[in-house]
């Protein structure tokens, strides 16, 4: 259109304002604020703002949808990928609301929310290396079965997780059975197989988070503890407070640290500010 | 509601910016209501638009985006899916094919597309969609191009 040099936005703007993102979410038009990508397309739009635009498409339509249609270029989503921290990212898949599943309870969500924060010295407190020292892998843990469900549930946010955790349950198994085999084996070899075996056994559901999974399932079967227990003491040990976990505890024991509450790296699953 | 203000304060600012960027479309926000706002149009050359200047009424939501705005003509248009009388238009983005990625300025483009390319079979207006439906093109063009002259064209003397 106009002839001659066409000087660049920044240049021949002599309004002290030029705008200050070149790539603003679409739907608030203002900077992207906790980026989220659609699953297929990898459009990228505010959390807040992609979400209340599947709530507005689902409140039109008779019967809920599993997917929802980008509003850049109309391809259609099952998930928004949000959260990436360089390593993991949370996952929020259309017309499946965490907030109305039975399943998903507070508990799932203190599991899902210790992924976003360093254990710290967890491991000791536990009495983890004391597990593998004095050979209490060859016992079997009768709580492993609804703690690995939980776990699964929180990760991955469905219901039905039954075969990985028969899957992993025999992984577990069959690790126990060549130990008894072998009384000899050094404990050190032992610990190497276990979390080698899982991770593999876990990756493909796991991805990212596997890592981590394999940390979190060696300091819940070297506690030896119950799920309650076990809990109790990483709640504690994090400083966090959860009311239906909480109830019960007491301070028994003289507390001489100081405890400073760990903060999970982001907000995740923060209440939705819907408008009604 | 915040946040449909804050959008559409953005979508001020763009307006500002690239008032000179699209000729055809000029697009001013009401003095004292952010939700109202008026455009004015040329009609697309090569159709018996052409020459006109065409207002358009924008009514916001307090939802927009997540809502589309109504948006009506207050200019007299002879068009097979604008409505004759109120100036309402029949157009797929306005009403179920919204998607918040547009915005008041695109709104304007896609009718100044609709004006050049009409859709006779989801008529507001049925005696200009039919005269398209019968294959009388310059039964409709002269129509059109009247009522152009009658409503959209500065008086002439």
């Amino acid at each position: 259109m106009a002839e001659g040099e066409s000087l660049t936005e920044s240049s021949s703007d002599p309004n002290p304002n030029p705008n200050p993102n070149p790539d603003p979410c679409s739907i608030c038009l203002s900077s992207v604020t906790q980026d989220s990508y659609l699953d297929k397309c990898f459009h990228k739009f505010c959390y807040n703002c992609i979400i209340r635009w599947i709530n507005v498409v689902a409140s039109k339509q008779s019967s809920a949808s599993s997917t929802v249609t980008c509003p850049m270029c109309k391809t259609e989503n099952l998930s928004i990928i949000y959260g990436y921290d360089g390593t993991y990212f949370q996952r929020h898949y259309v017309g499946k609301s965490l907030e109305n599943s039975e399943f998903f309870s507070e508990a799932h969500r203190y599991r899902l929310k210790c992924y976003y924060t360093e254990p710290g010295d967890l491991a000791d407190k536990l009495q983890v290396p004391r597990y593998w020292k004095f050979r209490k892998y060859i016992q079997h843990n009768h709580f492993l079965g609804d703690w690995l469900r939980r776990e699964f549930q929180a990760l991955i946010q469905v219901e039905d997780v039954d075969i990985i955790m028969h899957h992993t349950l025999g992984v577990v198994d069959s690790l126990r059975r060549d130990w008894l085999k072998d009384p000899k084996i050094s404990t050190e070899k032992v610990r190497q197989a276990f979390r080698a075996s899982i991770y593999e056994a876990v990756r493909p559901f796991l991805t990212g988070r596997t890592e981590r999974f394999v940390n979190e399932l060696e300091l819940f079967v070297g506690s030896g503890m119950n799920i309650e227990a076990f809990d109790k003491v990483y709640i504690k040990h994090l400083g966090w407070k959860f009311l239906e976990i909480n109830e019960n505890e007491h301070d028994d024991e003289p507390s001489n640290e100081n405890h400073t509450s760990a903060v999970p790296y982001l907000y995740i699953l923060d209440e939705e500010s819907d408008e009604n | 509601m915040q946040a449909s203000r804050a959008r559409l304060f953005k979508e001020f600012k763009e307006v500002q910016r690239e008032k000179v960027a699209d000729p055809d479309i000029q697009l001013v926000c009401d003095d004292s209501n952010i939700f109202k706002w008026t455009a004015l149009i040329k009609g697309p050359s090569e159709t018996p638009f052409d020459g006109g200047i065409f207002q358009l009424a924008f009514s916001v939501p307090e939802q927009y985006p997540l809502q589309p705005p109504q948006v009506r003509f207050l200019t007299k248009i002879f068009h097979p899916n604008v409505h004759f009388k109120t100036g309402e238009i029949c157009l797929d983005i306005l009403k179920n094919a919204w998607s918040p990625a547009w915005t008041l300025q695109s709104v304007c483009r896609a009718i100044i597309a609709l004006m050049a390319h009409p859709e006779p079979d989801s008529p507001l207006n049925c005696d200009s969609g039919n005269l398209l439906r019968a294959g009388d093109i310059r039964g409709y063009q002269s129509m059109a191009r009247m009522y152009t002259r009658l409503a959209a064209m500065p008086k002439k003397g």
